[in-house]
């Protein structure tokens, strides 16, 4: 099976309680290198992981089937490469969103500890600390739903960052059936749970924790690099400029069935770090049922969510509205009257800047996952967003679909190495498009005119196993009609990965 | 030219240039210079499992075990600067959170605090020749800000974790992180290190514990007012009744005294800061397993001056396990 999350064997035999606490010295003293991500959830570590708290079990210091306290803690590093591609205006006319032409290098560094504690009965807490470092391509601009590194952040650099990115109580409820087995993983104390049970979630978290799980997809981390996959590209769902919010959740799980509903803080300004915290004014609602099926003898899920924002932001009509009833209300006087504005110089152009205010966005996606053997499994994803207002926290897609396949590699007897086959694309509403064409920038996007064109992306990924816990990555991708213009690309996009966990 | 009509003009040229200079040296010196700005926190909390707020009861003990805690204050007023004739809270409200997490074996002990500013507000104004930038830190602002990580060991190198009298020692790695300008007083931006020597008791009620060592800091801004003026002697001592509740709780009560000063002016009003807490815990004793640990403390600065605040509020929670004996599937049982 792809992911594994109930099922742990404890493999690593023979490590002497000295080789822990080197390695706990060592995981302490990395822990406090400062190096920045996109929120990504974490994933069960394979069964036979080299971890902490395996080797605490194995020594006979730790139970972990019935667990008080974890901690564990991942390192991945990503690079990726653009050669040269074909565009034949950039940043045309003082636009500034445009995907650079010219041959560039990018990278991720994320270091992660997952501390979690039992406080109660069905009482855990949770503290995730991370150090990141970045370099995007073009400043994270040029791309809509497909930026070729999941792990990417807005506002990020290069000098490592020490963030606090989880700090949340969970709370389960039990209200009967069969026994559950819930497995030690980062951020997952292990114990046993009802198969019906309500879980209550409050705190700072990335609502990619709760919502839209994928067992094929699992953790980007150790599977497709590009963002098309990490969860629907147009689910915008609100966050702080590095994907994580303020909020609750409730859970209901009723045997094969999940109701799941939950709200967010937006960010203070469209893709800013601050956070709004007037949830009742402001916020992000979400709700999705979840139904677990067993089809030719193998596991698969179907998933319905459905989201409404109320956040504040620019709807495309208003922006052009206000600039063809006024024309010195462009992009690029928006510096003058020091409105928050992506900074485009262009003078013939709408902004978004002029007005925002509290606007409803709304989406609705299906997510569908099959396994057909333990080891293949496929998925699809697609959402459907009203498209009406500018991206607020995610990407400014604002209709996605994705599909591929995940297999490890039991049948050339590699089983965890991991490969993967991942087919994006993503589409503009016409009110965004007729906005971008007249100049018009949002977050992430706008070249300055725009030949309207769905944005596509193929990536596909084959990644090593090498010492249990540690995996090598080569990953390739190709993207097209960049920024959801015809204009430009396609984009060829050679990337690499180095992940450890433990 | 004549050489003597060269050599006037040269002179003149001096001249000038020399005034023009004086000058320009005399408006620098009427402007108000800006402090670098540092880390304001004076309340190093304990290793976790350590039992107090700040000094550390050093019973590490048994088989691989350890801590995680979490601790949250307020201060009021932790830094005040003054030229003798005017005042300024340049930090007013400071409150914090703090991560702790440590694994101990036998009398060893390594640890992580992580400390997690929530506000950090002041005053900005000029204060003699220095003109202070109050900081602006919120959640709303700063949502996941962290500021220094410390990275710390402690040893316990004489009795064992119930003796009257432990000595041990610590180290500690002060990370810099926070806000690279430091305007916002959470971080000195540059590493730090401390190290202390460590000891601890238990007689009959009584259970106390202190320590003495060296914050060193390289940031000396002085004489910038309230700021670094380079390494510090630390120094702190507890102490206080230990009253059992029932078979498996205990409860302390007791003050905690603590402080520090700069080397280079020893104990001088400015630069060395002492503060007191009455605190109060309630804690498990048994070593079948997990333990918990609830704490509280108020006080304030008996010599409120170098991040010593008017009064300070702490509250901890600790969750601790010293598991003393295990068999080889993981259950336990005390000795």
């Amino acid at each position: 099976m792809l992911p594994s999350p109930d099922r742990r064997l404890l493999t690593v035999a023979g490590a002497p309680a000295r080789l822990l606490v080197v390695g706990v010295v060592a995981r302490i003293v990395l822990a406090s290198v400062p190096a920045n991500a996109q929120a990504v959830p974490p994933a069960g570590h394979e069964d036979a992981a080299f971890d902490v708290m395996n080797l605490l079990s194995h020594e006979g210091l730790h139970d972990i089937h019935d667990e008080s306290w974890n901690a564990y803690g991942q390192f991945t590093l990503i690079t990726s490469y653009k050669p040269p591609f074909h565009a034949p205006h950039t940043n045309f006319n003082g636009s500034v969103n445009s995907l650079v032409p010219d041959a560039e290098t990018s990278f991720t560094g994320t270091f992660t500890l997952f501390f979690g504690l039992r406080l109660w009965q069905g009482g855990e807490a949770y503290f995730v600390p991370e150090v990141i470092g970045e370099r995007p391509l073009s400043q994270l601009h040029g791309i809509g739903g497909a930026i070729q590194n999941f792990e990417l952040q807005k506002q990020g650099t290069e000098t490592p960052q020490l963030y606090r990115s989880r700090t949340y109580l969970r709370q389960t409820i039990g209200l009967g059936g069969e026994r559950v087995e819930k497995a030690s993983d980062p951020m997952q104390l292990a114990t046993v749970v009802d198969a019906r049970r309500l879980v209550l979630t409050a705190g700072n978290f990335t609502i990619l924790d709760v919502f839209d799980r994928n067992s094929v997809t699992w953790d980007p981390r150790q599977t497709f690099l590009n963002m098309a996959f990490m969860t629907y590209a147009s689910w915008d769902f609100p966050s702080d400029a590095r994907g994580y919010s303020w909020g609750g959740t409730a859970e209901l799980y009723w045997d094969d069935w999940a109701l799941r509903v939950g709200r967010i803080t937006p960010p203070q300004d469209p893709n800013s770090l601050p956070v709004d915290f007037e949830i009742w004014e402001h916020y992000g609602d979400q709700v999705e049922v979840e139904h677990d099926h067993v089809l030719l003898g193998q596991p698969g899920a179907v998933r319905l969510l459905g989201y409404r924002n109320r956040v504040v932001t620019g709807r495309f009509d208003d922006a052009i509205a206000a600039f063809q009833a006024d024309p010195g209300k462009n992009a690029a006087a928006c510096t003058t009257y020091n409105f928050y504005n992506y900074g485009s110089g262009n003078s013939t152009a709408p902004d978004l800047c002029y007005v925002r205010r509290p606007n409803v966005k709304v989406g609705v996606g299906i997510n569908l996952e099959q396994h057909f053997t333990d080891d293949v499994g496929v998925f699809f994803r697609a959402m459907y967003s009203d498209g009406l207002t500018e991206v607020d926290a995610y990407n400014p897609a604002d209709r996605s679909v994705s599909l591929g396949a995940v297999a490890k590699g039991s049948a050339w007897r590699r089983p965890f190495d991991v490969t993967g086959l991942g087919f994006g694309m993503s589409w503009i509403s016409d009110v965004h498009a007729r906005y971008l064409a007249m100049g018009g920038v949002d977050g992430f996007v706008g070249d300055g005119y725009l030949h309207q064109a769905p944005e596509g992306v193929v990536d596909a990924f084959y990644s090593v196993n090498l010492l249990t816990a540690l995996w090598l990555t080569a990953d390739y991708e190709l993207l097209w009609n960049p920024g959801f213009n015809a204009d430009r690309g396609p984009v060829n996009l050679l990337g690499g990965r180095v992940h450890a966990e433990f | 030219m004549p050489s003597s009509s060269r050599g006037r003009r040269a002179r003149v040229l001096v001249a000038v240039l020399s005034a023009s200079a004086m000058s320009s040296r005399a408006r620098a010196q009427q402007q108000p210079q800006q402090p670098q700005g540092f880390a304001v926190e004076r309340f190093y909390s304990s290793a976790p499992g350590g039992g107090w707020f700040v000094m550390d009861d050093l019973t590490m003990r048994g088989d691989l075990g350890g801590a995680m805690a979490l601790t949250a204050g307020y201060a009021r007023n932790p830094l005040r600067v003054t030229d003798g004739s005017s005042n300024l809270a340049v930090v007013s409200d400071q409150a914090f959170t703090d991560f702790g997490f440590a694994v101990a074996r036998d009398r060893w002990r390594l640890y992580l605090n992580i400390d997690m500013p929530i506000v950090i507000k002041g005053h900005g104004g000029t204060v003699g020749d220095y003109r202070l930038t109050a900081p602006s830190v919120a959640l709303g602002s700063n949502p996941d800000t962290l500021s220094d990580a410390r990275i710390g060991a402690d040893v316990r190198v004489l009795g064992d974790a119930a003796s009257p009298f432990r000595l041990g020692a610590g180290a500690q790695l002060i990370v810099p992180n926070g806000n690279p300008s430091h305007v916002d007083y959470d971080t000195d931006g540059t590493y730090r290190a401390m190290a202390r020597v460590l000891f601890a008791g238990d007689m009959g009620m009584l259970t106390y514990a202190g320590h003495v060592g060296v914050h060193v800091r390289p940031l000396d801004d002085s004489p910038a007012p309230g700021s670094p003026e380079g390494s510090e002697l630390l120094f702190g001592v507890a102490a206080g009744p230990r009253l059992a509740l029932d078979a498996s709780n205990v409860a302390v009560v007791g003050p905690e005294v603590y402080g520090e000063t700069a080397f280079r002016s020893f104990l001088s009003s400015g630069s060395a800061g002492l503060e007191a807490l009455l605190t109060a815990r309630v804690e498990g004793t048994r070593d079948d397993g997990p333990q918990l640990r609830v704490k509280v403390g108020a006080g304030g600065g008996i010599s409120p001056h170098f991040g010593a605040p008017e009064w300070r509020a702490v509250v901890g929670l600790e969750v601790f396990d010293y598991a003393t004996h295990h068999d080889n599937v993981g259950n336990r049982s005390a000795p």
